[in-house]
């Protein structure tokens, strides 16, 4: 009997082609779209695929560097080689060198240079993923430390916690330096310091290697599984419409009168909707595995995500169903359909990733459906472990209780007939 | 046997249904019969347990089923007015799927589809979806639904409204034969009066929210028993005629249209003459005359001073 409630759902969608154009169709058009069309602007400049870095450097490094030389002339001779030696490591132009002219580095990095009075306008912009910030008398004190044992010299790095992946990059460039630069205090401790020696490039490459490795985010897996958290929410609007519609020509008189209680009723549009929504992710996602390449490593993972956020459609369904019967019209469902899977699509960025312009954005965000959803096979795109997703499993859990609790306590008795 | 008893439903627009009683007796038809707006399906709905009454009681064997419906519903079948089918399943998913909703066993319920699929004439068809069925074809498998679980009790609500002759006399034929072959109850609900003579054992009129009338097909007749209806064909009709002839005392429920005129008189009125000096008076020539027989149509116009159907 239950089974045969949910068999009737699934035929119903699978017999409607202007359903089926909505929910299987237009994401996948829209994909394409997207990934082709809006994807360079997207790899361009956002923080997901280019890490924008701000240098800002207080004071003049050659002045400093002349400076030094005056000062050493009186503990030991300055020849022309020693004066070459010096200013070829230079600390900044060092990083400047280090990220610039890396093959790999540059594909990932770009480095801007902004000038001392930009400070504060820098960092109060988001779009740069870290700053780096060289002190007033850096190079003089680098120097000094590196030929007279002074004091070990610093510059602060600033980053933009919203952007995790980008940030740990930039960490991984920092510590990177930082080795390059003790090493070459050894090295010229030791005498051995030359020309040649100091830009080793391997170290740094297989360090990127690594960052690779990790998953990039191009703009078709944004887009694959941005369309897919967005066109699945229309599954729960459209079967609350459908259960409706069994209000208002009286079907549901005849499954009353076969003494099915409404609570059977109301479950088996949510068993449905979940098997259907589950069907249309697999759908998506086959067809991106196919002809976008996308690779779905962690597949459990990936079934445990979208199970949790059929669910979630599933109670979204339920609730839109015990509106339509209450209030004895498909307006909720309609709403819910015309208006409300778009702003829900914005606020978990489905069109754009909206959690880049606000920590709070990006909380709200979190609590939508598809925005945790999202945000989760993001994740999941980058290779990480059921740990990482508890914030996601653990947001579409609440909304699925709240959500089922909702819809039974809003159904009303007898299936609001009078 | 079951009975409503002061039955009623106020909505705040006024009252639909307005304490009526009425009974059913296993095996066999009762009409109910109204025009529209008089209450019929709110009746319906509250007998088989859908909507709660405002007043009144539903008994299943004299025990109200208001708190209980499972009972009722049990042996019930309802025709809604409306065709409750899913237009994108066929003929024969729609009954399975109604079928299972009453968990009946896998071959029982194959066995069912088969009869009741030749019952309603759609063995042919029933692999087509619902949709691409004709209104007549609809209603057949309306009725074919709430067949299914054999029940014994039938509430049939307009099972014939708007569809073709055959599919009507189709529908008719199948009514009967199932009261006759399953002993089946029914109460077959309409407006068309002929079906309810032809149909029902017993009827009720329905007005208003009311039963203004109940018995069987000749104790109803019986109420114009009195009184015989003329059906007059003339020619030259003019309105001066038909105004001197309102003005008689003896004739009522005078109706006329385009050289015809129906009224009722009392048995043995000698109106002849007077009818006569009125044609010649208005220069009328009467073409035929006739005496009929009253029908339920008669009988509510004599009941209530209106038509049945508009
Ligand atoms: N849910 C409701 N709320 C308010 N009024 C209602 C409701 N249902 C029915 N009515 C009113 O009750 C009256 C009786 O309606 P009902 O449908 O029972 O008539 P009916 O005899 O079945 O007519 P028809 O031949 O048109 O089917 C009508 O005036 C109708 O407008
Ligand atoms: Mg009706």
């Amino acid at each position: 009997m239950f089974l045969a409630l949910i068999q009737k759902q699934i035929k119903l969608l699978l017999r409607s082609p202007s359903e089926l154009l909505i929910l299987l169709v237009m994401p996948i058009g829209l994909i394409f779209i997207l990934s082709y069309a809006l994807g360079p602007l997207m790899e361009g400049d956002t923080e997901i695929s280019k890490v924008e870095i701000a240098l800002v450097q207080h004071g003049n490094q050659e002045e400093q560097v002349e400076a030094f030389i005056q000062m050493a002339k009186d503990f030991f001779p300055i020849t022309d080689e020693l004066k070459g030696q010096i200013t070829g490591m230079l600390p900044v132009k060092l990083l400047e060198e280090q990220i610039m002219e890396n093959e790999e580095l540059k594909e990932f990095v770009h480095i801007t240079k902004v000038s001392e009075s930009k400070i504060d306008e820098t960092r109060n912009e988001k779009e740069f993923s870290a700053i780096i910030e060289i002190p007033e008398n850096f190079t003089f004190d680098f120097l000094s430390y590196q030929f007279l044992n002074g004091e070990k010299p610093s510059f602060s790095v600033y980053l933009n916690e919203g952007e995790q992946i980008t940030a740990s990059i930039v960490q991984t460039i920092i510590d990177d330096f930082q080795h390059q630069y003790t090493l070459n205090k050894v090295l010229s401790e030791n005498g051995l310091l030359s020309q040649g020696m100091i830009v080793p490039t391997p170290e740094i490459s297989s360090t990127i290697k690594t960052i690779q490795s990790q998953g990039e985010i191009t703009s078709k897996i944004y887009y694959t599984f941005s369309m897919a958290v967005m066109f699945i929410l229309f599954i729960a609007g459209t079967i609350a419409s459908q259960s409706f519609l069994e209000k208002d020509t009286h079907i549901f008189d005849r499954i009353l009168l076969a003494r099915i209680h409404p609570i059977t009723y109301l479950s088996s549009i949510i068993v449905s909707t979940v098997i259907l929504a589950m069907l249309q992710t697999m759908i998506l996602f086959t067809f991106a595995y196919f002809i976008f390449d996308i690779t779905f490593n962690h597949f459990d993972l990936y079934l445990l995500l979208t199970f949790l956020l059929a669910m979630v459609i599933g109670g979204i369904a339920a609730v839109l169903s015990s509106l339509n019967y209450r209030y004895n019209s498909a307006s909720a469902s309609n709403v819910f359909s015309n208006a409300l899977v778009a702003i829900l699509a914005l606020l978990g960025g489905s069109f754009f990733n909206i959690s880049s312009l606000s920590p709070g954005m990006a909380k709200i965000g979190m609590w939508t459906p598809n925005g945790a959803a999202l945000d989760g096979y993001l994740k999941l795109a980058q290779q990480v472990s059921l740990s990482d997703l508890l914030p996601n499993i653990t947001n579409l859990a609440i909304l699925l209780i709240a959500l089922i609790v909702l819809a039974f306590l809003l159904f009303p008795k007898r299936g609001g007939l009078e | 046997m079951i009975e409503v008893v002061n039955l009623t439903k106020a909505y705040k627009k006024g009252t639909a249904v307005d304490h009526i009683n009425f009974y059913i007796e296993p095996g066999e038809i009762v009409g109910l019969l109204g025009p529209n707006g008089a209450g019929k399906s709110t009746t319906i709905a509250m007998l088989s347990t859908l909507i709660p009454p405002t007043d009144g009681d539903v008994l299943l064997q004299q025990k109200s089923v208001l708190k209980d419906p499972s009972s009722l519903r049990k042996v019930l079948g309802v025709v809604p007015q409306e065709i409750a089918l899913y237009g994108d399943l066929t003929a024969k998913e729609n009954l399975n799927f109604f079928g299972n909703l009453y968990k009946m066993p896998k071959t029982q319920l194959k066995n069912r589809v088969e009869v009741v699929l030749q019952q309603i004439g759609l063995e042919q068809e029933s692999k087509k979806l619902v949709k691409h069925y004709s209104g007549g074809m609809k209603r057949r498998l309306n009725i074919g639904v709430a067949l299914l679980h054999e029940p014994q009790y039938l509430i049939m609500d307009e099972p014939t409204v708007g569809i073709d002759p055959q599919s009507r006399n189709h529908i008719l034929e199948t009514v009967k034969k199932l009261n006759e072959h399953s002993n089946t109850a029914i109460i077959y609900t309409s407006h068309y009066m002929e079906e309810v003579e032809y149909l029902c054992d017993r009827i009720y009129i329905m007005d208003q929210g009311r039963i203004i009338a109940s018995g069987t097909k000749e104790e109803i007749k019986a109420i114009l028993s009195s009184e015989n209806t003329i059906v007059v064909k003339v020619e030259n009709y003019s309105n001066d005629f038909m105004n001197d002839l309102l003005k008689q005392p003896f004739l009522s429920n005078i109706n006329s249209s385009e050289g015809e005129v129906a009224f009722t008189v009392a048995k043995g009125m000698n109106f002849l003459p007077t009818l006569f000096s009125l044609c010649e008076h208005h220069r009328v020539l009467l073409k035929s005359f006739q005496v009929e027989e009253p029908t339920l149509e008669d009988v509510f116009l004599h009941l209530t001073g209106r038509a049945l159907r508009n």
